[in-house]
């Protein structure tokens, strides 16, 4: 492949990446590494330092527009980040001496068990308003959106905080003990936990996961991992991509949005299962 | 909720901004690096399809790095593009420091201190990743 060609297949690939991000509250990377590792035969340390260039460009290029929308909830994302940007930091100091596998396993078990209670709720379009948590009054954890589909402003407000923070701050743990970006399990925490509309879950996700990357990006640019000719067109891809997701979220359901989530969710219980028995290593 | 709205439009105005300079830039290097003939393209995807057949030299580790080959006459191109990265890599951080001012503005002094605590948490990790 001459090198035009293979930069131009890169943006093509990453506009699509970005466009799933951006409406499935993911970074991308979970898309983007297997792309461009199995398939452009990318190196695996660019592929990941590619990774979270994307992660920084989908959070970027959707969070300003679910902004201006209000989907994406600037108090709910930041009273997470909280926890993931804690569990990440100790995460990274913890790596080396918890034993990676083993968990892996764990999430993996953890994942499968989400995917079922998630294909439960397949079909709940708003969630059904119960008892006010006491945390979400008093951090204000709530808000309003217009949804374009349902034509009708739809307010909704935070449950079970406690459990949702719990969860992040696992997520961030993860993420920095293992390396891997936590969008996924943003959405689900948010989704399942705290029951908010799936269209807020995954907005928010975008907001959050720019967040979260930026802590480790430092540590990936210093390493040399990211390499200006692969890195500059997935970003640009992705960026644009992440604009045009933002457009289409607006025209779909909490439903659509929530089956297109759950093949994810299925995908990386799948693989962390098989990476936790050694069966699978990338 | 109107004070919200004012913080929100102001951290998605910054993210806005951020995405289109850093674009901005990352596409001036790259069609500057075509129009140069793109000297050594074959080999720089060579090198990414193998970090191990060779170190690459337009990988740029520090802002130093990206200093240096910006001040060389002419500036390399990929440094350029490599500058529009770094831009979008900070973005975020950007993001929450103008959640940090918006929040004292419209006088929400606990949300001023949850975004403040998330800052301060961001820049020790960029702290420990320069130490580490």
């Amino acid at each position: 492949m001459s090198p035009l060609a293979f930069v131009a297949a890169i943006f093509a690939t990453s506009v699509l990446a970005g466009g799933a991000g951006a409406l499935l509250g993911l970074g991308g990377g979970i898309l983007l590494i297997p792309v461009l590792t199995l398939v452009f035969g990318v190196d695996l340390h660019y592929a990941m330092g590619a990774s979270i260039v994307s992660v920084i460009a989908t959070s970027s290029g959707a969070a300003a527009a679910y902004l201006k929308t209000s989907l994406s909830n600037v108090r709910i994302g930041l009273f997470l980040a909280l926890a993931t940007v804690a569990g990440a930091l100790v995460g990274a100091a913890l790596a080396g001496v918890v034993p990676t596998r083993l968990l892996q396993l764990l999430l993996g078990v953890a994942l499968a068990y989400s995917t079922v209670a998630t294909l439960r709720q397949i079909r709940i379009e708003l969630p059904e308003p119960t008892e006010a948590d006491p945390l979400a009054l008093r951090f204000g954890l709530e808000g309003v959106y217009y949804d374009a589909v349902l034509d009708r402003d739809v307010k909704y407000r935070a449950m079970r905080v406690a459990q949702g923070f719990a969860a992040m701050l696992g997520a961030g743990l993860l993420s920095g003990l293992l390396g891997i970006g936590s969008g996924a399990f943003k959405v689900l925490a948010m989704d399942h936990f705290m029951r908010l509309p799936m269209k807020v879950s995954t907005a928010t996700s975008n907001f959050m996961i720019g967040i979260t990357s930026a802590a480790s990006a430092g540590i990936y640019f210093a390493r040399g991992d990211i390499h200006p000719l692969l890195a500059a067109p997935v970003a640009i891809g992705v960026l644009v991509g992440a604009a045009a997701g933002t457009r289409l979220m607006a025209r779909l359901r909490n439903t659509t949005i929530r089956k297109a989530f759950l093949p994810i969710l299925g995908w990386l219980a799948v693989s962390m299962i098989l990476r936790g028995l050694g069966l699978w290593l990338p | 909720m109107t004070a919200t709205r004012t913080v929100d439009r102001r951290i998605g105005r910054i993210l806005m901004v951020g995405g289109l300079v850093s674009i901005a830039l990352m596409l001036a290097g790259l069609l500057i690096y075509a129009a140069h003939g793109h000297p050594q393209a074959r080999e720089i995807v060579r090198v990414i399809h193998n970090r191990e057949a060779g170190r690459a030299v337009d990988v740029f580790t520090s802002l130093g790095d990206v200093r240096r080959a910006l001040a060389q006459r002419p500036p390399d191109p990929l440094a350029v593009t490599a500058l529009g990265l770094v831009c979008l890599l900070v973005t975020p951080v950007l993001g929450v420091a103008a959640a940090v001012v918006g929040f004292l503005r419209v006088g929400d002094r606990d949300y001023a201190l949850i975004a403040g605590v998330v800052l301060a948490m961001l820049l020790a990790s960029f702290a420990l990743a320069a130490g580490g």
